[in-house]
């Protein structure tokens, strides 16, 4: 099956003007690409990834990262200096917005004021000259689809905040996109809405056979709508990979930061016995090949067993803090010599303050401790 | 009726009477025959001042030249004051404030400082004493009035819609024409009447670069009140008056209610 959207060598740029929209103009009457980005720098580089059709990519990535600036160059509303997008086997690098192909969704959903919500939703098809009467009926259908039918002769400032991005999705599908583009659709929204939300959009994917690319920085939206998911990680986009198995082994220690479900606990890797093992105050994990020195090792809630202990061993912890969270128990231990470290666990929850424990983890994933990139 | 109702509608009352007397004596005076002090009201009224204004061929030649004016200022001036200051708003703030402080400049000076410098461009231009000198001169604080109002417009502009209409597949003309000039029907219509009032109540610049040699109706009023023709004075100057009341009143109706177009 051949990719519907396909992304190579993407040299994805910040703007620095005063004003955003000064480069947004820029984007929407000027040539797509250009030499010498004078104001610009390049935010995130290199980028290379494929979403077939009926597909959603989750990209998750940190605020400010670049993750609308990358759905906005993929758009074509924002000059880039390098790289190519193909959508269905088209070279539309240079295109302008209006000729990819490539629908996209702001965070806030941007419908037309001075017209009806079914006005809005036929408003691509009238585009393309589809008489009114039938490009309102087929923009009905996808109102029914996505269940806002009932406001359909509404104007859009008398819709909800869910209404108006369902409306918003309702349109951009009736547009028939190759790529569907979704910059955090669910970022703003209360936890109901944000539910209605996520089935809309897993409706949208089932039924459009869009390519979508969803940007977001929240883990469970990225799980709810994605079949693959990416990190921005040091500037760059991690190979996209099923989220289960991205989840279990992130690339880097900014990965599983950003897929924020770990517990981190600091120590050192150092060598021993020809191996390399990962020292820290409750004790030893294998460690790879990683060098030694400062490591960070990642752990979940449910690879992690606290369990008291009577008698005092090396490996004896004491708990000085505890914390319920929804659904697992966050704990903070120490050892005799004062060195400290916080982790969540789900299973024994009957411990207190002032505990002996021993900390067994069935699995960690251990990375060296470059600290944060400068960017 | 509390105090506070009754205060407002004397207030209400009070600037009605101070606005619209002024117009029911220029109606009296116009009619008006014989109508001398301390007579409260005219011995006679005829309509002789309204026959003379439009039997007169100089007069009907003055307010073809104030309508020619102050039709192709409003739509010149408002051609290029909505890409200029659409094109000054989205740009850096630098070129932003430089157009704002232009256009302020045409809108601040006196006119017979404007009037004296652009009587010289115009003479250098070979355009003194006609119409097209008058035009450019009518144009030069129409637009300056009207970039400040469009710049105002786009300062505030969401131009997320037009983003989002044009990765829905509208192009530059379809986005202008399905969006931007339904969104923007009321500032275009009141930049459109704007720009008619400042070329139609204009005196000052008609005056010093038309040399005289090309009369507006204002200043057949001017001559009329120096002349001491009060009753053709009264009735020039309603003249004056209905068509810019009627401007004003289109446009409110012509604008509609166009939803706000800013963010």
């Amino acid at each position: 099956m051949s990719a519907a959207l396909r992304v190579q060598d993407l040299d994805v740029l910040f703007g620095n003007d005063e004003r955003p929209s000064h480069r947004e103009m820029k984007a929407l009457i000027l040539p797509r690409t250009f030499d010498e980005p004078r104001g610009y720098r390049v935010g995130l580089a290199d980028v290379t990834f494929s979403v077939n059709g009926g597909d959603c990519l989750a990209v998750l990535g940190a605020s400010g990262d670049g993750k609308s600036s990358l759905l906005r160059t993929l758009a074509g509303l924002q000059v880039l200096r390098r790289g190519q997008v193909v959508v269905n086997g088209r070279d539309v690098t240079a295109l302008p917005p209006e000729k990819r192909g490539v629908v996209y969704l702001h965070q806030e959903p941007v419908l037309f004021p001075h017209l009806a919500v079914h006005e809005n939703v036929a408003f691509p098809l009238t585009l393309r000259g589809v008489p009114k009467r039938d490009a309102v009926r087929r923009g009905l259908e996808w109102l029914e689809r996505l269940q806002v039918s009932d406001v359909s002769g509404n104007m859009p400032d008398a819709l909800s905040g869910g209404q108006r991005h369902r409306v918003a999705l309702a349109r951009a599908l009736c547009a028939e996109p190759a790529v569907l583009l979704l910059d955090e659709p669910l970022a703003s929204l209360d936890p109901a809405v944000r539910r209605d939300v996520r089935a809309a959009l897993l409706e949208a994917r089932a039924a459009s056979g869009a390519a979508m690319v969803l940007v977001t920085h929240d883990l469970d939206d990225a799980l709810a709508v994605a079949t693959h998911m990416s990190l921005i990680d040091w500037m760059t986009l991690t190979t996209p990979r099923e989220p289960a198995a991205l989840i279990q082994a992130p690339p880097s220690l900014e990965a599983a930061r950003l897929v924020g479900i770990f517990s981190e606990i600091t120590g050192e890797v150092v060598q021993e016995n020809g191996g390399r093992c990962f020292h820290w105050i409750g004790g030893t994990l294998p460690a790879g090949e990683l060098d030694a020195g400062p490591a960070v090792a990642c752990v979940r809630s449910h690879e992690v067993t606290v369990e008291r202990s009577e008698e005092i061993h090396p490996s004896t912890l004491l708990i000085t803090d505890r914390r319920d969270a929804a659904h697992d128990v966050v704990l903070t231990l120490c050892d005799t010599a004062g060195g400290t470290v916080t982790v969540s666990t789900s299973g024994n929850t009957r411990l207190g303050v002032g505990d002996g424990v021993v900390v067994a983890i069935a699995h960690a994933r251990v990375f060296a401790d470059r600290g944060r990139p400068r960017v | 009726m509390t105090p506070r109702l009754s205060m407002r509608a004397l207030s209400v009352v009070a600037l009605t009477l101070f606005a619209s007397a002024p117009l029911a004596m220029l109606v009296v005076t116009s009619i008006a025959r014989g109508w001398f002090y301390p007579s409260v009201v005219p011995s006679s009224v005829d309509g002789g001042a309204w026959a003379e204004l439009f039997r007169d061929a100089s007069h009907r030649t003055a307010l073809l030249n104030s309508v020619v004016l102050a039709v192709s200022t409003a739509l010149v001036g408002t051609a290029l004051a909505l890409p200029l200051g659409r094109a000054a708003a989205l740009s850096t703030r630098g070129v932003r404030r430089s157009v704002a402080l232009l256009a302020f400049t045409a809108v601040a000076l006196p006119p017979v400082a404007l009037g004296a410098g652009l009587q010289l461009s115009v003479l250098t231009l070979g355009l003194g004493g006609t119409v097209v000198g008058v035009f450019l001169a009518h144009l030069v604080p129409a637009l300056g009035y009207l970039t400040l109002v469009f710049l105002g417009v786009f300062t505030r502009w969401d131009l997320r819609l037009e983003e989002a209409a044009a990765t829905l597949g509208a192009g530059g003309l379809e986005r202008w024409r399905h969006l931007m000039l339904p969104l923007l029907r009321r500032p275009i219509t009141e930049a459109l009447a704007l720009g008619f009032l400042v070329s139609w109540a204009q005196v000052a610049l008609t005056l010093l670069v038309g040399g005289g040699a090309v009369r507006t109706l204002p200043l057949d009023v001017l001559a009329m009140l120096q002349a001491g023709q009060d009753q053709r004075a009264a009735a020039g100057a309603l003249a004056l008056a209905i068509p810019a009341l009627f401007v004003l009143g289109v446009s409110r109706v012509a604008a509609g209610n166009t939803p706000a177009v800013v963010a």
